[in-house]
């Protein structure tokens, strides 16, 4: 029977894109379908960090390792994604010494290049560290983008002829007796690009082979067809500060514990984390005290936490997953590797593997793997590329940084425009139309919002992971209405308004548990801004009932 | 943490201000993201913003401040070249309702683009420290003042002046005095009045000593007239123009020595006056802000404005009280510095000059004059300054005056500049007032 693809690819996070290009640049006709907008679930909901390896450095040498050389390679095929800021792994007078010694010999012993620090060295670095912190290991942790990462993977499978569909949630696994050939989705507004305001549509997709890459959500999925995935679902809290007070990675040197690590994240730092199991990875409680307890205990190692301006908060649910009978009770001590599960050899299900645990530093990896099983299935012999070719946007970025064309924009606007776009950067930013800041946080220009609503149609959630834009301090207070209006004049204003609508509940969504000091002041600007000039109060207008113009006076001018 | 101990947002000065550390490895630079933090973008920086309102190519304080510092990495040194457009007039400061430490961030941003991007060849560079430098220059001035004053009036002068140097020719240099303010003190013997019990020390600053003893004059027999005893230690530039000039490591060797010795006569008993309003800015601010030298916090607590310091301490308005000032003055123009404006001293003047007979001080607004010091003598900014000074100007000739009166030089140079009117120092008319004219005074 003819399918509609050879694979299928279930989520759009980090793993889903990672298998979907992997698929694609072997020549395999590949199909992508993701709920809502890619990296909506856990890849979005991550902190930032490109791992050294250094944190499993003695507790997992096989994930250390393997994060290392991961890391390696995304700084030379990612390297607009990744920010080569180095990582600390800092020691208190209370941390205990022999841990601090098995950490830096583990480094060593995983091929992790680790230096001591003095305390005063290491404050050198950091200056907002501790007064007295002892001493620290130095690695090379980066910063990464799992936004852009992830969106410039979908875009290169694109490229090798990918067909990526978001905003479409399987609503079915199409099994056959024992075998699975397809699923049933539901697009929120049809096919193709998402538009606002648009009726939904039903379609099924029969695939040669079906790969559940949907993460903590795997078991959702595997239930659809009875088959049983016991993943566990951990949630962890990370904080976002408004600026960064630190320019490095900054971990604590400790055996295992919620809350030790600050990671510079663009124009942030992102705090983290807890761990903590959870039934439902759509619907668990987001707790303030989590925050609380989080910036407390990171305020140890840099004290200027404690009284600095957090922006939002964000959940997110680590895929975790143990072989049925390993009877793990704290989630920490869940191995974080990944596993493949073979449904045929597992349940007797031909057409499908689930892959469940896994991290985002190694997802490339990962999607080699299962690639590479993908292909034995279906009797492919192509070779993975994916550890050589340059994702797009990191091609030649040297190049770029070398030159010191800055598209007529302020130079730290440039700066940060180039840093995102990488080798993109010319063909986004060259125009001969006035481009001007729309969201003067990020420092991001109409042209890249132009890019970005070109990728992504009306979803302007979409475009900020993109852009960056609405991600500041204001949290789109005074930019989300700008973005919307670059819909204008392609889709109406109904459209438009669903998706301004849908931003700013996205924003308020994680701004939400940041309601004190500075930004409940942000929050209480953003409402009157918005109620005064767009009457986002009470619109009429977004009302069904049509408005009494005449219960309304002429005017002073009428008189 | 209960909501009880959560930090609030009700910016009771020095309750939650965040202690800049240095992160950057020149020992100039600081970080100065955290100050981000209490910008909630609302522009009320930029609507205040007289460079601004004139240029629509300035950016504004609020992209210069807190964005532009956010938007930074450690190792990121390319601060846009538009931070030399900001005249450093420093109403941001006092305009933002949350405390971002905006004049702080332009200052030091300026000093790195100085550093950094501007070529230490360029004509640009030379001129401006020169300009800010202006204090080293003066001495040679003053040697020869009047030998001095021919050559800067030539317009031949003016014209090399320009083209050379880009320094507008459409202005003309203020005149040295034939007798420095010190020279004056030394002569006279110094102070004449010994009181341990009110005693301050006089920083004049550069303008009063080279181009304006009259005003120090005024500022000695004012305080005199109330019993004090008046210090005049030695001292450098406030720093002001360097800071405007991004010439930070200048600033700072003029900050420490002022610092020294004013800490010192603090020691002694005294407290720190200054008659121009930019040398008591300064000396309040930005070497707070900038500087840790031993005893600069100390030196800042205890500047005070001339005017102030009397009203304060002494029944100023109650000693004015039926005063006159004879023929010598009438009306007044009177514009408030904004850096007097920044120290919440933009109302007294008009107030202290009401309990005078006779004469009234016209308050022509809260528009900056737009010389901002030395950046009105740049030819490529002299059109936008006097853009910035049309509201004055205009101001200055509705009022019901025929001269004017101000505390800060240039501000004064830029009236005069404007209006043709002759512009007095507000203490030269308390020295009217309470001590007789100038030429009494003389006598004594």
């Amino acid at each position: 029977m003819a399918r509609d693809t050879e694979v299928l690819v279930l989520g759009g996070g980090s793993t889903g894109c990672g298998i979907a290009r992997d698929l694609a640049m072997r020549g395999l006709e590949v199909t992508l379908v993701e709920r809502g907008t890619l990296t909506d679930g856990t890849t979005g909901r991550m902190h930032g960090l490109l791992h050294s390896g250094g944190r499993y450095a003695v507790s997992d040498q096989a994930s250390a390792t393997e994060c290392i050389q991961e890391n390696e390679i995304l700084r030379e095929i990612a390297g607009h994604c990744v920010e080569e800021t180095g990582g600390l792994f800092v020691q208190r007078p209370e941390d205990p010494d022999d841990y601090f010694r098995e950490k830096l010999e583990g480094c060593r012993e995983c091929g992790i290049p680790a230096r001591v620090l003095s305390g005063s060295e290491a404050r050198e670095v950091e200056p907002y560290l501790a007064d007295d912190v002892k001493r620290a290991i130095e690695v090379p942790d980066g910063a990464v983008d799992p936004f852009r990462l992830c969106v410039a993977n979908a875009i290169d499978a694109e490229t090798h002829g990918a067909r990526i569909e978001t905003r479409a949630e399987v609503v079915d696994l199409l099994r056959d007796d024992d075998d699975i050939y397809g699923v049933e989705v539901r697009h929120e507004s049809g096919p193709g690009k998402h538009t606002h305001a648009t009726a939904g549509t039903t379609e099924k997709i029969t695939a040669e082979y079906v790969v559940n890459a949907t993460g903590a959500w795997a078991g959702q999925i595997g239930a659809m067809a009875n088959l049983e995935i016991a993943v566990r679902p951990s949630k962890g809290v990370m904080t976002i500060m408004n600026v960064r007070q630190v320019d490095t990675v900054i971990n604590r040197c400790r055996p295992k514990g919620d809350a030790d690590i600050v990671v510079p994240h663009e124009t942030t730092a992102i705090l983290g984390t807890t761990d903590e199991e959870v039934a439902d990875p759509d619907d668990y409680p987001e707790e303030q005290w989590e925050v609380d307890a989080m910036i407390d205990t990171l305020s140890d190692l840099v004290p200027i936490l404690a009284e600095a301006r957090t922006i939002r908060s964000f959940w997110g649910v680590r895929p975790l997953y143990e072989p049925p009978g390993t009877g793990t009770q704290d989630p920490t001590d869940i191995t974080r590797d990944f596993f493949l599960l073979d449904h045929a050899e597992r349940d007797g299900v031909s057409g499908m593997a689930s892959i469940v645990g896994g991290k985002f530093t190694t997802y490339r990896m990962m999607a080699e793997q299962i690639s590479d099983h993908v292909c034995e299935k279906l009797g492919v012999t192509a070779t993975c590329a994916t550890a050589d070719e340059p994702l797009p946007g990191s091609e030649n970025v040297e190049i770029l940084e070398a030159g010191m064309d800055d598209f007529g924009l302020r130079s730290p606007v440039a700066r940060r425009s180039k840093q995102r776009l990488g080798s993109r950067a010319r063909d986004v930013l060259e125009t001969d139309e006035p481009n001007p800041v729309i969201c003067q946080c990020e420092g991001v220009t109409r042209a890249e919002i132009r890019d970005g609503i070109s990728q992504s149609g009306t979803d302007l959630n979409a475009v900020r992971i993109r852009t960056r834009a609405s991600m500041g301090n204001c949290q789109g207070g005074f930019c989300c209405q700008t973005m919307a209006n670059e819909l204008h004049p392609t889709y109406d204003e109904e459209t438009i308004r669903e998706a301004l609508d849908e931003l700013f509940q996205e924003r308020w969504k994680g701004e939400r548990h940041a309601l004190w000091g500075e930004q409940l002041s942000q929050a209480m600007l953003n409402y009157a801004l918005h109620a005064t000039t767009m009457n986002r109060d009470r619109d009429p207008a977004s009302e069904s009932s049509t408005v009494d113009f005449a219960a309304f006076d002429d005017g002073r001018g009428a008189q | 943490m209960s909501d009880a101990e959560r930090p609030t947002d009700d910016h009771v000065p020095g309750d939650d201000e965040f202690e800049p550390v240095q992160v950057f490895p020149e020992a100039e630079e600081m970080d100065l993201r955290p100050g981000a933090d209490n910008c909630y973008k609302c522009s009320t920086c930029d609507t205040n913003c007289p460079v601004a309102e004139v240029d629509d190519e300035f950016p504004g304080p609020k992209f210069q401040g807190p964005e532009q510092w956010r938007l930074k990495r450690q190792d990121d040194h390319d601060i846009d070249d538009s931070v030399m457009k900001c005249s450093n007039c420093m109403r941001c400061d006092s305009a933002c309702p949350s405390e971002v430490p905006l004049s702080q961030m332009h200052n030091t941003a300026r000093g790195e683009y100085v550093e950094e991007n501007m070529s230490k060849l360029s004509r640009e560079y030379w001129r401006n420290r020169m300009l800010a430098n202006y204090r080293r220059l003066a001495p040679l001035g003053s040697m020869f003042p009047r030998t001095t004053n021919v050559v800067m009036g030539l317009s031949a002068t003016q014209w090399l002046g320009e083209k050379l140097l880009g320094i507008t020719g459409e202005r003309e240099f203020p005149e040295f005095a034939t007798e420095t303010f010190r020279d004056w003190w030394a002569a006279r013997g110094g102070a004449q009045v010994e009181n341990a019990d009110k005693r301050i020390a006089y920083f004049h600053g550069c303008y009063a000593n080279y181009n304006t003893p009259e005003v120090a004059k005024a500022l000695v027999r004012v305080y005199e007239h109330f019993g004090y005893e008046i210090m005049v230690p030695d001292q450098h530039c406030s720093g002001t123009p360097m800071f405007a000039n991004g010439m930070l490591e200048d600033a700072r060797r003029s900050a420490e020595t002022n610092v020294r010795e004013l800490a010192a006569a603090i020691a002694d008993g005294a407290d720190v006056v200054a008659s121009c309003s930019s040398c008591s800015m300064s000396l309040r601010q930005e070497y707070p802000e900038l500087f840790d030298f031993e005893g600069t916090e100390e030196v800042a607590a205890n500047t005070w404005d001339a005017v102030e310091y009397l009203r304060v301490h002494e029944d100023l308005e109650g000693e004015l009280e039926g005063t006159s000032v004879g023929d010598e003055f009438d009306d007044f123009a009177y514009h408030a510095p904004c850096h007097a404006r920044n120290q919440g001293l933009d109302g007294q003047t008009v107030e202290v000059l009401d309990a005078i007979d006779g004469i009234t001080a016209h308050d022509v607004g809260d528009s900056c004059s737009g010389i901002s010091g030395t950046y009105g003598w740049k030819e490529e900014n002299y059109e936008t300054s006097m853009k910035i000074g049309a509201e004055m100007f205009e101001h200055m000739e509705d009022a019901d005056a025929k001269a004017g009166l101000t505390e800060c030089p240039t501000c004064s140079m830029q009236m005069e500049h404007g209006t043709g009117y002759e512009i007095t120092h507000t203490l030269e008319v308390l020295e009217a007032a309470l001590v007789g004219s100038t030429t009494e005074a003389d006598a004594q």
